[in-house]
């Protein structure tokens, strides 16, 4: 992987000295949009995406809620780029503000030069650079109910950033047409109404242009259902899960996707439930996976250490949130890792692998099917709330280059020609022949016990020591079989970057900026974490003097993992932390460098 | 034939209940001619629990408590097996209470036999669940599983049965085993499996048994009855045993039905990526 093309158009920032006649053109604009939960705000930024996205621009969306359905402050954010982005934007250049709390919070991030759009229906702003409107009772009169306000607030933004007026329609119509011709008829009223506003309101209209992008046919989605679509693609067809913030939407995704290709999706009445279904379903020989978050990975642990146990080959995706205890159920980090390392009582191998974006989580999802069952493994898919649940334009998931690898599965014939069957032979790699149950003309015992080749269990020591050997060596065994990481940045940069999973957008952008400031860096993506990839990180750190490893936890978990594994590479290791349950904005990272410099 | 996992001798205390189980299964599974492969067994934690172990059958070892999600998930997966789970009462009501009654309600064709001998014998002689007040210091009345299977509105199968009482035991497991055979739903039967170590009571539960197909008004197709029947059973300080629910309608009601219907289920679907790709692209294409 080479480095992304750099920006082709400077950012607008404090010291612009445009004529104010002249719409700004924005190259990389950034909208926030806030309120109570149940104004809105999604719907907005669901509106905003689709319409950066039909204009060729890369679109990142985000969203600050609370954990309940309704009320409370909630956020969304639109980032649109003529560059791929992958990060929230620093500065906000529009503020869209359904209530006073929006904008005293939202203003904390708001540019020197941005705007502010709010509905004035309870309140006024003695804000500069704001406009009100009242778009509540603009909406409540015609179409007799408020609710329809954040589709005027979509309306009066069209006007004040310049869209093209056919575009904007249409994307009222492809959110809306599911919904039947009344909802549809009744958005596109509110719609004509807040543009008819903005249109009305003094310098308002065209006070920003958004400059077009040349990123077409590309996807607007999540890790979350990329996840999902990986599982299926890759032939998973059992899955058990219980509702959990962020990784609900994988099991509502697969409810949908599932049925239709012969799988079966449950919801389990808790998360030792939902482990236990899968593990059973793994052993009767299906490929299966659950997903969760923290708490429910707490539960998980007892039934992922016996999937080390007994074989059993299962994927679990854990959408890592705020933790521990119930912690902050919509926020984002990346503390779950040391336990994923240690996960569980006792020894046993599992795989722990790490995608940063939609495309590559769509594959390590499937790559994590195969793992499992090549090596008869659990196989930890880690996520984070970032990118579970942040929409990212992706490229369109491709099917060219995916296999299906059930590694020494024995088909009925196979089994047929076998003169003994041991479901726990000791083999070169250490993963033994599976028939599952009801192959013909053989059965087997499966146990967490310790056991022999048979799994009749066994105190015998020399035995433990072959068993043990067997199940472990594993992570070594497998190395090749692991997913590589990428690097990103000249080969010839000495500053390096080291990260996982959703940091790696501001990191990517990061070099980006360092790059335009003439101090060159590299990432490297770490894609599989456990076992920690030895082979690829030592090399990285040998080329570079001094390396950011960057990460969403208090402790500096993956640094440690590192510092551990590879002790000669202490003094170049620099943690950059973040665990206030946001993400990670590139100048944050460019400034780790220079403060350090 | 490939050899397979030979059975090992059971780890019991001679005279132990649960000797009465392993025959009754084995000559439940041989009358109903079920091949070997097509069988398996889910083991809780437990002395009960190991009975895989001494049986030529598909064996899986679960985790304590976690029995049922297991089986139920080997269920769903593969609908031709019959699965039977097996454990004991520590298993099944104390660490696996939630996963217990949660099979009342999803309602999968296997059976689900607790051997109940009314203390944990493994760890030598501590109270479970269903122990007696004054057994071994227990000041907490005991848990009758029988009334918690009556109480939800299911078609499920329920029945007790005593290891006392063998013949009656196997024709029981018979008829559980058919119901699940036929897709009909989820099978539980309680066996009275004395622990012969740290709660001998054969002699008083042969005293205390009562059938209650032998009581006037019994209907087992009747959750409302037999809950009545039971109890008032219970309160006469007698102990119900036989069929305590019977569903009257013969309907495949199993989830596995109603998830897999005619199809062959996850395990047995083809799952190769040129046997779908069509249906992927199109999956794929619906992406914006």
């Amino acid at each position: 992987m080479t480095m992304p093309a750099a920006r082709t158009a400077p950012v607008p920032s404090e010291s612009s000295t445009e004529a104010p006649s002249r719409p700004r053109e924005l190259a990389d604009l950034s909208v926030m949009i806030g309120g109570q939960g149940g104004d809105g705000t999604l719907t907005v930024s669901d509106l905003l995406g689709r319409y950066f996205r039909k204009r060729g621009l890369y679109v990142y969306t985000s969203r600050n809620v609370l954990s309940r359905i309704r009320g409370g402050h909630a956020d969304a954010s639109v980032r649109a780029c003529r560059d791929p982005v992958a990060a929230v934007k620093s500065q906000v250049d529009v503020l869209v503000a359904f209530d006073n709390e929006a904008i005293e919070l939202g203003k904390l991030e708001l540019a020197s030069h941005g705007f502010v759009i709010y509905d004035s229906t309870t309140f006024h702003s003695e804000l500069p650079n704001s406009a009100g409107f009242p778009f509540a009772t603009l909406v409540g009169g015609p179409l007799g109910q408020p609710i329809f306000k954040n589709t005027a607030a979509y309306g009066a933004l069209s006007v004040l950033l310049g869209f093209d007026g056919k575009a904007t329609r249409e994307v009222i119509e492809e959110r809306f047409k599911r919904r039947g011709p009344e909802a549809l008829e009744k958005n596109l009223k509110a719609l004509d109404i807040g543009r008819k506003a903005a249109l009305e309101a003094n310098g308002v209209a065209n006070r920003y242009t958004v400059a077009e992008g040349d990123a077409h046919d590309l996807i607007l989605t999540t890790g979350n259902q990329a996840v999902a679509l990986g599982f299926v693609v890759g032939g998973g067809r059992f899955f058990a899960g219980y509702p959990i913030t962020p990784a609900t939407e994988i099991l509502e995704y697969l409810q949908r996707y599932l049925p239709s290709f012969g799988g079966v999706v449950r919801q389990a009445e808790d998360e030792l439930a939902a482990i236990n279904m899968v593990i059973g379903a793994a052993y009767a020989g299906a490929r299966v996976m659950t997903s969760t978050s923290g708490p429910g990975l707490s539960l998980m642990t007892e039934g992922i250490g016996h999937a080390g146990a007994a074989e059993i080959p299962i994927v679990v995706a854990d959408c890592q949130r705020v933790g521990p205890s119930t912690g902050q159920p919509t926020r984002n980090e990346q503390s779950d890792l040391s336990h994923l390392a240690n996960l569980g009582h006792g020894e046993f191998p599992r795989f722990i692998l790490s995608p940063a974006t939609p495309d590559d989580a769509f594959h390590l999802t499937v790559q994590a099917l195969n793992l499992a069952e090549k090596w008869r493994l659990p196989v930890i898919l880690l996520l984070d709330q970032a990118l579970c649940q942040n929409t990212t334009t992706s490229v369109r998931f491709d099917l060219s280059g995916i296999e299906i690898d059930r590694g020494k599965r024995l088909t009925p014939e196979a089994a047929e020609k076998l003169v003994q069957y041991k479901g726990y032979e000791i083999t070169e790699d250490g993963a033994s022949a599976v028939a599952p149950p009801g192959t013909p003309g053989l059965w087997s015992e499966i146990t967490g016990n310790e056991h022999d080749e048979w799994g009749h269990v066994s105190v015998n020591p020399l035995n433990r020591v072959r068993m043990m050997r067997k199940r472990m060596e594993k992570m070594v065994k497998a190395r090749e079989d692991l997913p590589s990481a990428r690097t990103f940045g000249p080969a010839k940069a000495r500053i390096g970057f080291l990260g996982f999973g959703g940091t790696s957008g501001p990191i990517e952008e990061a070099l980006r900026l360092l790059e335009a400031r003439g101090t060159p860096a590299r990432y490297l993506q770490a894609r599989t974490l456990f076992p920690v990839p030895v082979h690829e990180i030592d090399p990285f750190l040998k080329s570079v003097d001094v390396a950011y490893v960057v990460e969403h936890n208090y402790t500096g978990q993956f640094a440690r993992l590192i510092r551990e594994t590879m002790p000669w590479h202490h003094a170049k290791l620099r943690s950059v932390l973040r665990f206030d349950g946001g993400t990670f904005r590139a100048p944050e990272l460019v400034a780790a460098v220079k403060e350090a410099a | 034939m490939v050899q397979s996992a030979k059975p090992v001798p059971p780890i019991w205390c001679p005279g132990c209940g649960d000797f009465g189980v392993l025959a009754a299964v084995k000559k439940a599974a041989a009358n109903l001619k079920i091949p070997v492969h097509e069988l398996v067994l889910v083991g809780g934690i437990g002395c009960s629990g190991s009975i895989h172990n001494f049986l030529e059958i598909n064996g899986i070892h679960a985790l304590h408590g976690r029995l049922l999600a297991q089986a139920v998930g080997v269920k769903l997966a593969n609908p031709g097996l019959t699965v039977v789970a097996a454990g004991g009462d520590g298993d099944g009501y104390a660490i696996g209470m939630g996963h217990f009654m949660h099979a009342f309600k999803k309602n999968a064709s296997f059976l689900y036999i607790v051997m109940n001998n009314e203390t944990y014998g493994l760890t030598k002689g501590q109270p479970s669940p269903t122990s007696q007040i004054g057994f071994e210091g227990n000041v907490e009345p005991p848990f009758h599983a029988i009334l918690s299977a009556l109480s939800i509105p299911a078609p499920n199968f329920v029945a007790r049965t005593f290891s006392g009482d063998p013949k009656a035991m196997t024709a029981i497991l018979e008829e559980a085993l058919r119901f699940n055979r036929e897709g009909r739903g989820f099978a539980f039967v309680e066996d009275l499996s004395p622990c012969v170590t740290y709660n001998d009571t054969y002699k008083l539960w042969r005293e205390k048994v009562l059938d209650v197909s032998k009581l006037p008004g019994y209907d087992p197709t009747d959750n409302k009855t037999m809950f009545r029947l039971c109890l008032e059973t219970i309160e006469q300080g007698r102990i119900p045993i036989g069929v305590m629910h019977r569903p009257k309608e013969p309907a495949r009601d199993g989830l596995e039905v109603k998830l897999v219907g005619d199809g062959p289920g996850p395990v047995r679907t083809d799952i190769r990526l040129e046997a779908n790709l069509p249906a992927y692209k199109k999956l794929l294409a619906g992406l914006s």
